[in-house]
């Protein structure tokens, strides 16, 4: 049998590349020349290749903790790349690399012998009694894509508004984002984040209630997790758009509401097969 | 090349003499005009508030025109004695001219290092120039390749990052906050000379409405009509703070018009989550600094504008060098390229000359040996002949290129000229 040179594509391959475009993007800070962001964003593609390519021959499940990051962090690193092409001149890719690399480093600490198993094709999900699943698995990773966007742009508007307050001169660092803008695509996520998250929750509820669940599993950390980001969600949109609360508050509870995403994607599935699958 | 750069700036001659130079369109148009026709020169007039320069060119052949010959020009067209401008022109001649042009538009030679309005009005000196029919062959040349020199020092160099004007330091920090403009509302409270020249650069990108309120309704309704915006009564100064994204405030009052108390009351709670940016301009300040919460109300004075002005300023000035090091090139560039231009004539002329010479000697003698030839011989011929009339004509030529790459160029064009009887 022969094996395709793809499938020797692993995680340090993505990972690597990840990690030399950030440090070359973090280089460009202190030595701005065209040559470092070119190199980055070459590192940058080729890593989100080397993803992309490993994400279609294993097809990790998205149930599990595994899958799921590394899923959001493929999705986070095409983010990555449309925002260093689109804002060109702007600190961006800083903000968003830790983020893909750091959903990278957690999913590998997080793999199990069930994850090097053979993949499970993509259509087999798609269809018969796994459908549910999947429609709740994909619900909740666009709600993971909104939360993580709404997770970035929160970090990024809190450190332009340090930069406001303390009046440093706009020319004398790197250029981000303005905060009006920050301030809408942190809006966008909270509002794409929500119905997704709500969608996800109610399908897996339906699914807990049919499969008769034993009661540890509606306690289990994934869940209480997972209905507390929809419980500090629901918070986010009341204060958004119902009070006065200042903004710099409300980017700090998205950042930590993100924090809460990582643990609900860390932690265990309680109802999918094989404990983890 | 017999080309002037002659005027005054600046650090030439004081505000009033310049004040007297200046062109105005009718001036400018008879100026061009009359310099073409008068002295048979190329012309372009730059006319700023802080210099008045004539780019005068003549025939290589001709004598260029001086700066005596300018002042009494230019007191002709202005009516200020020409004892009064003489002294405080300066000249620059060929080479020094076109670099004082490259220098000139790349903002090297600004008050401002690396100001970036002087670009545009060179562009207007040249196309005004060039509609009235006043340019010619170096002119023509000349101009884009100082347009060029500008956008190459633009991009190559940081002389023209960053704010060089407290204006444009306000704009910088609107940008940070602000992602576009044409839905915000900017309130003008007094009507002093920097709010003013805040609210010109504010108004370059459009913003939806514009709001004058002052003490005085006579002055706010002057303003509003100068700069397209509506006056606000000054008792509905707080409607004004709440429908406001963006405050130019210049006033002359003694104490602060807008205390932390009166905007916590009467001001925040009708604003919502919506930004205000605050550029208090004023001396003593017009707004209480502690209105500034660092999130939704930014409070800028003009101390904060001041220090961001001077560090950018600071920072230009480190990009002088490599500034002037483009120039150099451009100028050397554009030397040689002009001098091209001025040779290729010349040679092309010179080598059609020889080579119908070199065909007059040739075409008897193979008519002569015709048939005690063979083809090869006869290709074998001509060869050598084309061969000797490039080799006799090298020496000269490279004495062309070299005279004309240091300045001697048109003596020895003309002597080749008249040697080999060109036309």
């Amino acid at each position: 049998m022969t094996v395709s040179p793809l499938q020797g594509i692993t995680h340090a391959c993505f990972g690597l590349s990840y990690l030399l475009a950030f440090a070359l993007e973090t280089a460009r800070l202190f030595w701005p020349a065209a040559g470092w962001r070119v190199a980055a964003l070459a590192l940058g593609t080729a890593g989100a290749f080397a993803h992309t390519v490993y994400l279609t021959v294993n097809q990790p499940t998205p149930a599990a903790p595994y899958g799921s990051l590394l899923y959001l962090a493929w999705v986070l690193a095409l983010f990555y790349l449309y925002g260093t092409v689109t804002y060109a001149r702007q600190a961006w890719a800083v903000f968003v690399l830790p983020v893909v690399i750091g959903l990278v480093g957690l999913s590998l600490a997080l793999i199990t012998t069930a994850d090097n198993a053979a993949p499970v094709s993509l259509p087999a999900w798609l269809h018969g009694d796994r459908f549910w699943g999947a429609a709740h698995g994909l619900l909740l990773l666009g709600a993971a894509i909104g939360i993580s966007v709404g997770f970035v742009a929160s970090v990024m508007y809190l450190v332009q508004a340090r930069r406001v307050r303390n009046k440093v001169n706009p020319a004398a660092v790197v250029p981000m984002l303005n905060l009006e803008r920050l301030e809408e695509m942190a809006r966008h996520a909270v509002n794409w984040s929500f119905p997704l998250l709500t969608a996800g929750l109610l399908v897996g509820t339906l699914l807990l209630r049919t499969d008769h669940a034993a009661p540890e599993n509606w306690l289990s950390v994934k869940v209480l997790s997972t209905a507390g980001l929809w419980v500090v969600f629901g918070v986010l949109l009341y204060l958004r758009y119902a009070t006065n609360v200042p903004a710099r508050r409300l980017a700090a509870l998205q950042i930590a509401a993100f924090g809460l995403l990582l643990v609900a994607l860390a932690a265990s599935h309680p109802f999918v097969a094989g404990g983890d699958r | 090349m017999n080309l002037r750069a002659i005027g005054c700036n600046v650090g030439s001659a004081p505000v009033e003499l310049r004040e007297r130079l200046a062109f105005d369109a009718d001036k400018l148009a008879r100026a061009l005009a009359e310099l073409t026709a008068r002295y048979g020169a190329e012309a372009a007039v730059l006319g700023t508030c802080n210099r008045v320069e004539l780019y005068l060119a003549r025939p290589e052949v001709g004598a260029p025109v001086h700066s005596p010959l300018v002042a009494e020009y230019l007191s002709e067209l202005h009516g200020v004695p020409a004892a009064d401008i003489y002294p405080h022109l300066y000249e620059h001649a060929d080479d020094a001219a076109v670099r004082h042009l490259f220098r000139v538009v790349s903002g090297l030679d600004s008050v401002v290092v690396g100001e970036d309005q002087i670009a545009g009005q060179v562009k207007d000196a040249f196309d005004v120039a060039q509609r009235a029919g006043a340019t010619g062959p170096l002119l023509n040349v000349l101009f884009p390749a100082a347009a060029r020199t500008s956008k190459r020092v633009r991009s190559e160099t940081g002389l023209a990052q960053g704010q060089s004007s407290v204006a444009s330091a306000a704009v910088g920090f609107l940008k940070e906050v602000f992602d576009r403009f044409t839905d915000k509302t900017v309130l003008v409270i007094g009507a002093g000379e920097m709010g003013r020249l805040t609210l010109t650069h504010i108004q370059e990108f459009r913003p939806a409405a514009v709001l004058v309120t002052n003490r005085s309704p006579e002055r706010a309704a002057g303003l509003a009509a100068e700069c397209g915006g509506a006056a606000l009564p000054w008792e509905q100064l707080d409607d004004g703070l709440t429908r406001a994204d963006i405050v130019i405030s210049t006033t002359g009052a003694p104490e602060p018009i807008v205390s932390r108390r009166r905007y916590d009351e009467k001001v925040r709670p009708r604003r919502g989550r919506r930004k205000l940016v605050v550029f208090d301009l004023a001396v003593p300040r017009d707004f209480d600094p502690r209105i500034d919460d660092g999130d939704r109300v930014s409070v800028f004075n003009v101390d904060d504008l001041n220090r961001v002005r001077d560090q950018q300023l600071a920072e230009r000035r480190r990009h002088v060098a490599p500034a002037e090091q483009v120039v150099a090139e451009e100028v050397a560039a554009f030397l040689t390229d002009w001098n091209r231009r001025k040779d290729g004539p010349v040679i092309g002329a010179l080598t059609e000359e020889v080579g119908r010479i070199r065909e007059a000697v040739l075409a008897p003698l193979l008519a002569k040996l015709n048939g005690k030839l063979t083809a090869a011989d006869k290709a074998q011929i001509e060869a050598a002949f084309r061969l000797y009339q490039n080799k006799l004509l090298h020496g000269p030529i490279a004495a062309l290129q070299e005279a004309s790459r240091e300045g001697h160029g048109p003596g020895l064009r003309e002597a080749l000229m008249r040697l080999f009887g060109l036309k």
